[in-house]
């Protein structure tokens, strides 16, 4: 364990210590200035509704509720493409087979079904998906596999308008908002501030559980599947069976993360879920902030998302789609590692330097 | 009865018979020398067992069970463990996690679990790499490197290693140290074949040797007799290599 020599490190260091004490084993360990990031993140993300309109950036409620799906659909992808290396390039079937099943469930069944119907069901259809996908496709190796899973986008994508009696086809379905109650309290997502949190806790709940995931032998084996697959099943692992369980595990958080945007946008359409171009910025998302570690995606996310709604709207309505590919480029070309992993790995050195552990 | 049993194990690929009606069997506790010059289909008899390769014809039995068409991990789940010729660890996982992987259970929902420190150090500590744990592959020297794919087909707990050319270059000290790890690998009861392309490393180490040629089997017998075999003399002529 560390020293506690330096200026900054010291005091930090010690608090991430009892953390990494009781923590460290499950979610790997942090010095003092991680630790630091990932609890000054937190506080930032729960005080929203605080700090937001004192300093007159109202809409930055919705900004950040958009960018905490998104990056629940980023960390999903992670999870399977990222840590298997199984890239799949048409991950918004899952989000949008959710979201496509609330719809057709509200939109053709009933309109008052509640979430406890239809959230569920949602996370059925990306799992049904997912492993409609996976287990054919899984066999196949690099852009092969790449290949089945984004023509299974465009499929979906053409459903949608073939269906058109059911999907309404261009123009979507309405699902209307999120209400619900806990303990006699109302929750409705017609309130931006009740929105954010219902957007966020989800999130929050779900980078926990990943980064468990990640971080024990199954993310070890995810890992280890992608840098060496042979060698895996030379250890007695069968790596058919993980890498559907990786399918398994990324499904729900985009089940999930399909349900939520589904309400959030309070109409389901093929162009905001399942065009192609969506999962090529949950993709995006993901590299920017670096694969493969479930914290760098939500980074991903979080960018991406704020300067696309807000930073870049400067540029107009399609400049800032123009200005925002190109700064992904930039990232791919200069800091393929990701932006988020990057400044993970300052702050370790930086931390070492002022006396913590490495 | 034997533990390893192979019964005309017959591999082609298209045209070319790479394995030719092989059969030999293994007793428990044996050490078997497999040797035949390069591209006789040594690695090939490997890549059969361990189902990386489908077999063409012919049967495979290990431990009273029929294993021909297992797939590699139901074959090392039965107590079968190779030493690739080509040393493949993971390069971004340090020595210790290299191990580890090898002791993790096929399971989905096994997070936790797997060797502990103290297992892993003892795993390493059987081929001498419990120095090395926290070092990552591609900092190891050769012989260590190949010291690190023993050490991880020990942690599946095998009942019996296939050794694919594991004193491939290795210097004399190396190889010498290598045999008597073998041999101590062999009293606590581990079963062996080793593939190598000459008798140079066998000679000591091996109770019987297996010679094939063409993927034919053109000799069986101790490692006096084998040495002394014209037709293995003959097979080794055409090639390059000295016996
Ligand atoms: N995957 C493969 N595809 C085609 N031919 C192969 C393959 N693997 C091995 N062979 C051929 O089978 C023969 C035996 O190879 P191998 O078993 O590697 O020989 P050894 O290990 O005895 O040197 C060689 O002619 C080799 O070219
Ligand atoms: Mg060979």
């Amino acid at each position: 364990m560390s020293s506690d020599t330096g200026r900054l490190g010291g005091p930090l260091n010690s608090i991430a210590d009892g953390y990494n004490d009781r923590f460290g084993q499950v979610f790997g360990e942090l010095n003092g200035l991680q630790f630091a990031l990932i609890i000054g993140s937190l506080l930032v993300l729960l005080l929203v509704p605080v700090w937001a309109p004192l300093l007159g950036m109202s809409g930055l409620l919705r900004t950040l509720a958009l960018a905490s799906i998104w990056a629940i659909l980023a960390m999903g992808w992670d999870i399977q493409s990222g840590y298997t290396g199984y890239i799949s390039f048409g991950h918004a079937v899952l989000s949008g087979g959710a979201a496509y099943t609330t719809a057709l469930l509200i939109g053709n069944v009933n309109p008052d079904l509640s979430l406890a119907v239809t959230l569920p069901l949602s996370v059925l259809a990306a799992l049904t998906i997912g492993l409609v996908i996976a287990v054919p496709s899984l066999r196949l190796k690099g852009p092969y596999f790449s290949l089945v899973t984004f023509v299974a986008g465009l499929i979906f994508y053409q459903l949608t308008y073939a269906f058109s009696d059911y999907t309404g086809g261009e123009l979507g379905v309405r699902v209307g908002r999120i209400d619900f109650t806990v303990g006699g309290f109302e929750i409705t997502t017609f309130d931006p501030v009740m929105r954010y949190y219902v957007m966020l806790v989800p999130m929050l709940l779900i980078a926990v559980t990943l980064l468990y995931v990640a971080r024990s032998n199954v993310g070890m084996i995810f890992v280890a599947i992608r840098e060496n697959e042979t060698a895996v099943s030379a250890a007695g692992i069968d790596t058919t069976k993980f890498k559907i369980w990786s399918f398994v595990l990324s499904s729900i958080p985009m089940g999930i993360g399909g349900w939520l945007l589904a309400h959030f946008y309070g109409t389901v359409n093929p162009l905001n879920f399942l065009l192609v171009d969506r999962s090529i910025e949950l993709i995006a998302m993901a590299v920017v902030g670096g694969m493969s570690s479930i914290l760098g995606p939500i980074g991903g996310a979080f960018l991406v998302i704020v300067l696309r709604e807000e930073v870049l709207r400067i540029f107009g309505a399609t400049g800032r789609w123009v200005m925002l590919w190109t700064l992904i480029l930039l990232v791919l070309v200069f800091a393929r590692d990701g932006l988020f992993r990057k400044l993970w790995h300052y702050l370790g050195r930086l931390g070492s330097r002022d006396g913590g552990e490495n | 009865m034997s533990l390893f049993r192979l019964d005309g194990l017959t591999k082609r690929f298209g045209g070319l018979v790479a394995v030719d009606d092989l059969s030999f069997e293994v007793d428990r506790g044996e050490i078997v020398g497999l040797i035949g010059p390069n591209g006789s289909g040594k690695s090939t008899v490997f890549n059969c067992t361990m189902g990386r390769y489908k077999v063409s014809d012919g049967s495979i039995h290990f431990d009273g069970s029929e294993i021909t068409d297992y797939r590699t991990h139901e074959v090392v789940e039965n107590g079968l463990s190779r030493v690739s010729q080509e040393s493949n660890p993971i390069t971004e996982m340090p020595v210790a996690a290299n191990i580890k992987l090898f002791t993790l259970p096929n399971s989905v929902l096994a997070f936790r679990g797997g060797a502990t420190d103290e297992e892993i150090y003892q795993y390493a500590a059987r081929i001498d790499l419990e120095d090395k744990l926290e070092e990552m592959p591609d900092e190891l020297p050769h012989a260590d490197i190949r010291r690190l794919e023993i050490a991880k087909a020990l942690a599946t707990e095998p009942e019996m290693l296939l050794l694919d050319e594991p004193f491939a270059g290795m210097n004399q000290q190396e190889i010498n140290d290598l045999v008597d790890k073998f041999e101590e690998l062999r009293e606590e009861g581990i079963t062996m074949i080793v593939v190598d392309h000459n008798m140079g490393g066998l000679m000591k180490l091996a109770d019987r040797i297996v010679v094939i040629h063409n993927g034919s089997k053109i000799a069986e017998g101790s490692p006096e007799e084998i040495a002394e075999n014209e037709a293995v003399k003959r097979a080794y002529l055409g090639s390059t290599e000295a016996m």
